[in-house]
């Protein structure tokens, strides 16, 4: 069996295994990720909001608030590090309820918000002209961002594997063994010994402690279903809008994505790890919307999806393991989880007694080639270069088979059909691939050199199309 | 830059008939095509039942584009680009997008015959998992009939369309197992012929006013759980059943490519409207084919497509008169009608529509301002899948129309 050593293990690689990842590589140190699927940002991390939270909704004095205020201001720098798109649009909180208003108010002074400020009725309806008259009173909190979940995950992920890190992908751990030299981790093929493990296996962190023995924590889901509404909507709302918070969460909200789509969700039902959406979760969000926004068009929607939320209790659970030395528990990491990442992140390295030092390897991803932010004239040097800049393969989002092969050359190779899609947007579009899915296929099929009906959409067993005689071959 | 008389964008055989006439009328003209060939929809219906109208004969799509396409070979006057996107439109003019760069083709015309696009799973907000093994129609027919490959093997087709109903044969006689065609409406939206010819003949079973509630399976498709609508499509969770299968093929309808169209659009078609030139609100723009209304026989789009090559040349020749005019409005059982409004003068016009509900014994006819019936045509029977086409003379117009059905 093949044995390789590494200084920490991850396992998981959502936004919160890759912000450890990305850290601890940048510091020097030799890691992995382990990932049972074929990509990063295959859970929890590619379907949710896309929101970097102010951090005004939180508990205050929990990490959930601490977190998500410092992350937030972590944002803006990594972002332009890796060249991925933030967008400060502001958040609005809107509803009929002063006194709930002025609770958000007061916790968000507790929590360090800084940028917040109470909206009178007028003020309001007149920064929001499609808001419902119910809609009375609100407040507005300037530093909360859009942001491309998946696509920031994917990137911070590059930077890891350029500064040194590796990334298991397709890994089933059959056992965790205990030795004197550390953590024995294998898939029954291959064996990885390492003295720290960070468990951020989201919605599977259970799975993980088993295999571990180390804590289990009672993991309650909740799905939260979404709609995409195509791009002609874009301008429907130009900030996020939430209404007043519940018990069950930040409820149903509306806004932009930073591709120009629109986003209305998300539910919050208990559920087990599935992310279906239902009829009665579609109109559970429909009567929500209308109640807040009345020119949300959802006869515009292209896609609707879900996500699992995970929670364990009130709070993050982010502690070295009391059974497990070297072990590193996370699990809970619910909303604000996107926008804590890169806090949980340094909160984990110090308690695993590694030393967060980004000054020690710091190699920069080149960035993805984009057509659509260019002029003619650069487009047009671009194609002379190479002709493949010059044929749309994805017709509604405009992408060529140059920034597809482009993508698929990186430092993580994708060879699933949505790696594509979380990279640059073919299929993302109002066909969803009807025109491109085939196209896409081949073209993963040529660069990576495996046959087309190996090629799969997300997981090892959904291959996209078979031979003639019926057959796919196995990846 | 490049200038032209009149620009066709769309290779399909609308914009193929576009050119051609348009060509023939003497006009410089340009085929802009995004496919590496000509042909559009019809290179991958490989089944018969095209071209009986228009060549009285009966072709395969591809043998049905194959005429044009020589024809359009010969043609001088006549310029195509493939692998040719045209990304913005500007008036007459567009930007092109291919391998020799990012350029401006000017016209003094422009007909757009883009085509359709496919209804998707979130466009009908198919619940469940969102696994592989969920295609449009014409996806999985480009798989089985261009690329030699197949989308799975147990098969369910939601939706009763003729491209639903062809697949399900195709797919059937390549081997494949299609448990059922499933359409939420009480009647099908497909040709008679299709039903007999894709569904009986193969013992496919149809099953009306049913829908997938919910789709299983992780990584790929790993079944439907299914069952009766009501006449107001909710659902009857007691009539709930589950269906194994791997592949669902969906079929549920076409919206016209108008991504690239800066102009109202009509509420049914969900394209632009034209005027009995085919022209649209923009002067010098015209529309035809299935990007102005999805049409069952391809013989229709030809002549459609014609006609828009004609008024285009004409326009571009600055002589295109036009009488005064006056609307068309389609009202009760009648869904729609092209063209939307209607000038008087001189010559026929055709008039396309369809129908909401089978209809039988019964007149469709053409009522002036006053109520006065200015011509009528008699129809034994007629279904919703099938369009309609009657004629009309310019002359006899003299205020705003309404297309009606009379019972007999
Ligand atoms: C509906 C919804 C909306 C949300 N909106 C926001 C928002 O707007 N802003 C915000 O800040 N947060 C938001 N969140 C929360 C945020 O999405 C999560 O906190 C975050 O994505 C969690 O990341 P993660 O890395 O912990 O989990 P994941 O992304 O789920 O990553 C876990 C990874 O571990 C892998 N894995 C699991 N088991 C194993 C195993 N046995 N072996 C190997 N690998 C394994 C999985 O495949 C997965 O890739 C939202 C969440 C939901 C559900
Ligand atoms: C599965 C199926 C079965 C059918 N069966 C029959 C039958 O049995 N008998 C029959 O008579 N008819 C049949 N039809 C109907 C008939 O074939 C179609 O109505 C007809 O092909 C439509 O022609 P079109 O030119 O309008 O559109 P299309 O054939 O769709 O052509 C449009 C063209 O425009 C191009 N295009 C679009 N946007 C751009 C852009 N921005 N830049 C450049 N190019 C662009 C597209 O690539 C395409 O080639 C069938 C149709 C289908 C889909």
């Amino acid at each position: 069996m093949n044995r390789i050593s590494k200084d920490a293990v991850i396992i998981g690689a959502g936004v919160v295994g890759v912000s450890i990842f990305n850290d601890l590589t940048r510091s020097g140190y030799d890691v992995a990720i382990i990932e049972k699927e074929l990509d990063v940002s295959t859970g929890t991390t590619k379907a949710n909001s896309g929101l970097i939270h102010a951090g005004f909704d939180c508990k205050p004095n929990t990490l959930k608030a601490k977190l998500n205020v410092e992350g937030n201001a972590m944002y803006p720098e990594i972002c332009a590090r890796l060249g991925v798109e933030l967008k400060r649009l502001g958040a609005y909180v809107v509803g009929n309820d002063e006194e709930a208003v002025n609770n958000l108010m007061e916790k968000g002074k507790a929590n360090g918000v800084k940028g917040m400020k109470k909206l009178s009725n007028s003020a309001l309806h007149k920064l929001l002209p499609n808001l419902t008259p119910e809609m009375t009173t609100g407040l507005f909190a300037e530093n909360a961002y859009i942001i491309d979940p998946y696509f920031y995950t994917i990137c911070l992920a590059e930077e890891g594997v350029i500064n040194g890190g590796e990334i298991y992908f397709d890994y089933h751990i059959k056992s965790i063994k205990q030795t004197a030299n550390g953590y024995v981790i294998s898939n029954g093929k291959e064996e990885i010994i390492t003295p720290i493990i960070f468990n951020a296996a989201g919605a599977g962190y259970n799975d993980v402690a088993k295999l571990l023995k180390s804590e289990l924590y009672n993991v309650v889901h909740r799905r939260g279903e979404y709609y995409v509404l195509d791009h002609s909507e874009k301008d429907v709302v130009k900030s996020t809008i939430f209404p007043l918070p519940t018990k069950a969460g930040k409820g149903v909200l509306v806004t932009p994505t930073v591709n120009g789509n629109i986003l209305v969700g998300p539910t919050s039902y208990e559920s087990d790890d599935t992310t279906v959406t239902t009829a009665e979760g579609l109109a559970d969000i429909a009567t929500k919307v209308k109640k807040m926004v009345d020119n949300v068009n959802l006869g515009k929607t292209i896609r609707v999806f879900a996500g699992v939320r995970s929670i364990v209790g009130e709070d993050f659970v982010i502690e070295p393991s009391q059974k497990c030395k070297g072990v590193i528990n996370i699990a809970g990491i619910c909303s604000p989880g996107l926008s804590s990442a890169p806090a949980i992140s340094q909160m984990a390295i110090g308690l695993s007694g590694l030393k967060y030092d980004p000054t020690i390897r710091c190699n920069k991803i080149a960035p993805y080639t984009n057509l659509s932010k260019m002029s003619v004239a650069e487009k047009n040097a671009l194609i002379r270069r190479d002709k493949d800049y010059g044929l749309i393969v994805c017709k509604c989002e405009g992408i060529t088979l140059g920034e597809i092969k482009d993508a698929i050359n990186r430092p993580i190779r994708p060879r699933t059909m949505d790696g594509i899609k979380r990279r640059v947007r073919a299929g993302m579009g109002r066909c969803q691939g009807g025109f491109c899915n085939d196209k896409v296929a081949m073209i993963i099929s040529q660069e990576n050199n495996i046959p087309l009906n190996s090629v799969v959409k997300e997981k090892s067993n959904g291959y996209y199309m078979l031979s003639r005689s019926g057959v796919n071959e196995k990846l | 830059m490049k200038n032209y008389d009149v620009i066709v964008i769309g290779g399909g055989p609308a914009g193929m008939a576009a050119a051609l006439k348009s060509s023939e009328n003497g006009c410089k003209t340009v085929i802009v095509e995004r496919n590496p060939f000509l042909g559009g929809i019809l290179k991958q219906c490989i089944h018969n039942g095209f071209g009986l109208h228009y060549f009285g004969e009966e072709f395969t799509g591809p043998e049905y584009a194959k005429k044009f396409v020589e024809m359009i070979e010969k043609t001088k006057n006549l310029t195509i680009m493939t692998n040719t996107f045209v990304t913005n439109i500007d008036g007459t003019n567009v930007d092109i997008t291919s391998q020799n760069g990012v350029d401006r083709l000017c016209g003094k015309a422009l007909v757009l015959a883009m085509g359709c696009r496919e209804r998707t799973a979130g466009n009908i907000l198919l619940n469940g998992t969102r696994p592989a093994g969920i295609y449009t129609a014409g996806e999985a027919q480009r798989m089985v009939n261009i690329l030699g490959k197949m989308p799975g093997k147990e098969i369910v087709i939601l939706g009763s369309g003729d491209i639903g109903l062809i697949m399900a044969r195709r797919l059937t006689l390549q081997g494949a197992k299609v448990k059922a065609v499933m359409e939420i409406n009480p009647t099908t939206s497909g040709l008679r012929r299709n039903i007999v010819q894709c569904l009986d003949d193969y013992n496919i079973p149809l099953m009306l006013q049913t829908s997938i509630f919910e789709v299983l399976g992780d990584g790929r498709v790993e079944g439907i759980k299914y069952g009766k609508v009501d006449d107001r499509y909710n659902r009857i969770p007691s009539t709930t059943k589950t269906l194994k299968c791997d592949t669902i093929i969906l079929s549920v309808g076409l919206v016209p490519e108008t991504d690239l169209v800066d102009l109202p659009l009509n509420r049914v078609t969900k394209s632009v409207m034209v005027n009995d030139y085919l022209e649209t609100a923009n002067d010098g723009v015209f529309a035809c084919g299935n990007f102005l209304h999805v049409h069952d026989l391809v013989d229709n789009v030809s002549l459609e497509g014609a006609a828009a090559g004609i008024n285009a040349s004409e326009y571009a020749k600055g002589k295109l008169s036009k009488g005064k005019v006056y609307s068309l409005t389609p009202d009760g059982v009648i869904s729609y009608v092209i063209p939307n409004t209607v000038h008087s003068g001189e010559g026929e016009i055709e008039i396309r529509f369809r129908i909401r509900a089978r209809i039988e014994k019964s007149n469709y006819v053409i009522e002036d301002e006053s109520g006065n019936q200015i011509m009528k045509k008699y129809v034994m029977a007629a279904m919703p899948g099938e369009m309609q086409t009657i004629k009309l003379k310019r002359d006899l117009i003299k205020s705003n129309l309404t297309l009606k059905v009379v019972k007999l």
